[in-house]
């Protein structure tokens, strides 16, 4: 089984943690606790679309890295990343765009992909505000509550499946 | 990603050493330790690392913080002395967990072997309390920054109003000392046309004044002028005036001025709340409730006159009001009452300095001065003081 390694990058507080608990544990937890320096997870995925099984190495890392995080040496050999934002805090998307257009200068052609999370906290019947640079980008969007795990298993499923076509 | 190291997996494994070894590891915080080959294979592995290594396979397969770094560990192999460093990691899957842990991988060039070792980081509480120690600094240094960034901000405000008041200043001290000066050179003209009334061939039909009543008037205007003068004198040097700090019993301090103030025989000045005991300027003070308070009973219009002056605490100030019923001053007119040579009275009734004192002594001890007034809707007018009750000098 190839393993592949998925970062995921965001300002502190917009639920990477949360995230990637929900993939690997199913699990969600109210309680907020700052990740210091970086978890790795290992995750099984046994079917990503058409592709084979792939062995995720997701690095959820320290909210504090900021732009750092690309000079890091956690960076290394990374196959993806996913830039993860809070709905319901307007200036975590201004961080989004910029992790973006980093990842996207300093790491070409890898799959750069962006979760807006906290859906659960938007009013119901509001559509997650999908930034237009993204749009301009052609980056993918997923909206995701780690709270009730929509969408967050095909997230991770969208960046295997993209990893695998590439070849990465 | 390490399809290369797969196919040296043939190598035969070594034992794992656990027991007496792991537990002297742990001792020494050393989580574990594992000796690998050239190809990054493990051969031997020391303590808790057993769990997330296998023997026989490439590290980079096994252990997933190494995963993808097969280029910088062979790397290390022609940089004696460079480790690869991957700190403050923890290792989560639904099977098992790794404490917070510090991973370091260098090559024994001698020994022909990579080393792993795989230390603890220190506690997650140690680190959040680095962490929260690291906040807290940078939060005292913004506000530092913000306290700083306010300062300049209100200094240079401070120094915009010092400039337009400079500017206003000037305008009219020019224009009002213009007006004794215009004055005296008219009675110049005028005590020339006396005196030549006095000549033997003078038209004496022609109506003039006497010299003597010439000079008086001219002595008048000089007195005003100096008057002028001195109370610029005076304003110019307030904020420059040293003046030591000392106990104050303000109680005793107002009840002085009210006592000293001449005032019609049934004018009534009351003073009511706390006045308290603190450490102030003394001389301030007294200028600021002499002047408010005979300026109340100096502007009054009527002869039975009422004014309180009032106080009370105000946390970090003490809230001082003088108050009278007397006619009030128009909306369009209170803010021009607090420059210098206004007088809403006649022309000479006073050199209209009063309360520009007053302003500008509250605004050099850090005060703050407000007027409520709406004669429209009723007699009188209010001056609030917000007076510091501590303050360096």
């Amino acid at each position: 089984m190839s393993a592949r390694k998925i970062m995921l990058l965001g300002e502190i507080g917009v639920g990477k943690s949360s995230i990637v608990r929900r993939l690997v544990f199913d699990r969600f937890d109210g309680v907020y606790s700052p990740t210091i320096g970086v978890d790795v997870y290992t995750y099984e995925l046994e079917n990503p679309g058409a592709g084979r099984p792939q062995r995720l190495i997701v690095w959820d890392t320290d909210g504090n890295f900021g732009d750092a995080i690309f000079q890091h040496v956690y960076m290394r050999q990374a196959s993806a990343a996913l830039i993860i934002s809070d709905l319901s805090r307007p200036p975590t998307l201004d961080t989004l765009h910029r992790l973006a257009d980093t990842m996207l200068d300093q790491l070409p052609g890898r799959y750069c992909g962006l979760v807006l999370n906290k859906t659960d906290l938007l009013p119901a019947g509001t559509p997650p505000p999908v930034p237009d640079w993204a749009r301009e980008r052609h980056l993918p969007v997923v909206a995701t509550s780690a709270a009730t795990g929509d969408n967050v298993r095909q997230a991770f499923l969208d960046a295997a499946e993209a990893m695998a076509r590439r070849g990465q | 990603m390490g399809s290369d190291m797969r196919e040296r997996r043939s190598v035969e494994p070594a034992p794992n050493v656990v027991g007496a070894a792991g537990k002297m590891l742990a001792e020494r915080g050393i989580f574990g330790m594992a000796w690998l080959d050239r190809n990054l294979v493990v051969r031997t592995s020391y303590g808790r690392l057993i769990a997330f290594v296998a023997i026989g396979l490439p590290v980079t397969d096994t252990l997933p913080p190494l995963i993808g770094l097969e280029d910088d560990l062979r790397d290390l192999r022609d940089h004696p002395g460079r480790v690869v460093e991957l700190p403050s990691v923890a290792i989560v899957s639904a099977e098992r967990t790794t404490p917070r842990i510090n991973i370091t991988v260098l090559w024994f060039d001698q020994a022909d072997r990579y080393l792993l070792v795989v230390s603890r980081a220190v506690s997650r509480s140690d680190l959040e309390a680095q962490l929260s120690a690291q906040m807290r600094a940078r939060l005292m240094a913004e506000a530092q920054v913000m306290a700083t960034s306010k300062e300049l901000a209100r200094a240079n405000a401070e120094l915009s109003r010092a400039n337009r008041d400079l500017e206003d200043f000037a305008s009219i001290i020019a224009h009002d000392l213009a007006g004794p000066m215009r004055a005296m050179r008219y009675l110049a003209d005028d005590l020339a046309a006396a005196l030549a009334t006095q000549a033997p061939d003078a038209d004496r039909t022609a109506p003039t004044r006497t010299p003597t009543d010439v000079v008086a008037r001219l002595r008048d205007q000089t007195a005003r002028l100096s008057s002028m003068l001195r109370g610029l004198y005076e304003y110019s040097s307030i904020g420059r005036k040293q003046y030591a700090l000392e106990l104050v019993d303000t109680r005793q301090l107002v009840d002085a001025v009210v006592n000293g103030t001449h005032r019609p025989a049934g004018f009534e000045i009351t003073v009511a709340g706390a006045w308290p005991a603190f450490t102030t300027l003394a001389a301030p003070l007294d200028l600021v409730l002499r002047n408010l308070i005979e300026n109340a009973v100096n502007h009054h219009d009527r002869a039975d006159g009422r004014i309180t002056v009032a106080a009370e605490d105000a946390g970090s100030h003490l809230a001082i009001t003088v108050a009278d019923d007397g006619p009030g001053i128009d909306e369009r007119s209170q803010d021009a009452v607090f420059m210098p040579f206004r007088t809403l009275d006649r022309p000479g009734a006073g050199t209209g300095m009063g309360l520009a004192f007053v302003q500008r002594t509250i605004d050099s001890v850090g005060g703050s001065l407000s007027l409520v007034s709406a004669p429209s809707l009723a007699r009188g007018c209010e001056f609030r003081i917000l007076w510091p009750k501590t303050m360096s000098c």
